[in-house]
């Protein structure tokens, strides 16, 4: 980067009168939220038709790794934080590392993911279960919005690698909507790993 | 953009003029034939054909062929006026695509769309109709051809969903990447909510029963309220769009140093 990060120092905004991001990533988040919420009050309608088989096939699940995903997903989401602050100070080598940390807790997330999914298949443990379809109905779809975030965290990166760009707006989105997937996982941790 | 003029009026110099709307009457043409054939796609699916809301995947041989039997004339007027009418798709896909050349994306895109969801319609649309019509049409035959022509058309309709994924990430991605602003970014990110729902119906093919089933709440039913939402912000930002085009909009295929 060849411009000092001092010479980008932007003015702080006027607290309650920005938008964080823009008007489209917030359309894009409100929406995900509903048509998730739709999933989750559809489980939660046939876990009621079947209390006991869905409490039994949750027995199955790993707490530790759901709550080791839950932890790691919290820390990006406190990285990516901190990238918007930096970034709106000015820092942006600073936030540069605080998004590449928050896409690798990403990475580490899918990761476990994969292993967790891995060890149950193995275990015998299929979509031939109704718990365990919602299982990986819902964790997968709710990966697919992980990948689409790194996405979005890569396009942030390379905006503040480019001197004529360093749009601030543009990582505030992505972030926006890395902190919607950690929201999102908290709900899916909470039904699939906790509730009973 | 190109597409808005500024001319001088009877009000005076400086105050922008009405966009001549007449200047693009095939854009306004091609609008109310996408209109039109939605329209008439929904009453031939919905109301004739019982395509949707479906009918249901836990069935028997028996049952089938009981249900055709008890919808065969709806089942026959809808599809047979859907099968004389299925080139408005080609019309509705072709105008999406001129708009997707406008954009400062790139053609590609545009013929990716074009030919995703031209070659998804064999699939998605034209199977249904002739499964369905077979099996409406030849009655007399055995039961469990009947049965397999009532999964066939139903799991192809709604199961048979890459060809539009495709065409749904290939239309965000140009929007995303749009300068010209032809579709606000908003409606990129509507439309990879569709992605989504796509990719959640091929549970459908696993399921007879259930939230995941071809009648499922997950599969079918969010999915479709997902489709309403995108397909009335679209033909809203298309009516805006077609506003838009005047005699002044350069043609798509006019050599670059005319424009």
């Amino acid at each position: 980067m060849t411009t000092p990060d001092t010479a980008t120092r932007t003015r702080p905004p006027t607290r309650g009168r920005r938008l964080p991001g823009d008007v489209d990533m917030w359309v894009m988040i409100l929406g995900d939220l509903f048509i998730f919420g739709g999933y989750f009050v559809t489980y939660m309608v046939f876990r009621a038709v079947s209390t006991e088989e869905f409490t039994a096939a949750q027995r199955h699940l790993s707490v530790g790794i759901g709550v080791t995903n839950t932890v790691v997903l919290l820390t990006s989401s406190l990285f990516a934080a901190l990238a918007v602050i930096a970034v709106r100070e000015g820092a942006l080598r600073n936030a540069q590392r605080l998004l590449w940390a928050t896409g690798a807790c990403g990475a580490l997330f899918t990761l476990i993911k994969a292993y967790e999914w891995h060890a149950e298949i193995s275990r015998g443990y299929t979509i031939s279960d109704e718990f365990f379809s919602f299982y990986y109905v819902l964790t997968g779809v709710h990966l697919v919005h992980v990948a689409f975030g790194l996405i979005f965290l890569g396009v942030a990166v390379r905006e503040l690698r480019n001197p004529r760009r360093r749009r601030p707006a543009i990582v505030e989105q992505s972030v926006l909507f890395w902190h919607m997937i950690d929201l999102l996982w908290v709900v899916i941790f909470a039904l699939l790993y906790l509730m009973r | 953009m190109t597409d808005t003029a500024t001319t001088v009026t009877e009000d005076g110099p400086g105050k922008p003029a009405r966009p001549e709307r007449a200047g693009k009457r095939e854009v306004w043409l091609f609008y109310w034939a996408f209109s039109i054939f939605y329209t008439a796609l929904s009453v031939g699916i919905c109301l004739l054909g019982r395509a949707t809301p479906p009918p249901r995947p836990d069935v028997d041989a028996l049952q089938a062929t009981a249900w055709f039997d008890q919808h065969q004339w709806g089942i026959q007027v809808g599809f047979v006026f859907l099968l004389v009418i299925a080139g408005g798709a080609a019309i509705s896909n072709g105008m999406i695509g001129y708009f997707m050349m406008r954009m400062s994306s790139g053609r590609t895109l545009a013929y990716a769309y074009i030919a995703s969801m031209g070659v998804g319609a064999i699939p998605g649309f034209q199977l249904l109709l002739v499964c369905w019509l077979t099996a409406t049409f030849r009655p007399d035959r055995e039961p469990r051809i009947l049965y397999l022509l009532y999964d066939l058309g139903m799991l192809s309709y709604n199961g048979s969903l890459g060809c539009f994924t495709a065409a749904y990430t290939v239309m965000a991605l140009a929007i995303l990447y749009d300068k010209n602003r032809i579709f606000p970014k908003w409606f990129a990110y509507v439309t990879i909510w569709q992605i989504v729902t796509e990719i959640m119906a091929t549970q459908m093919w696993l399921y007879n029963s259930g939230a995941f089933a071809w009648n499922g709440v997950i599969t079918l039913y969010i999915a479709v309220v997902v489709f309403g939402v995108w397909i009335i912000c679209f033909l809203a930002l298309f009516r805006i769009a077609a506003r838009r085009e005047t005699a002044q909009t350069p043609a798509l295929y006019e050599p670059e140093g005319a424009r």
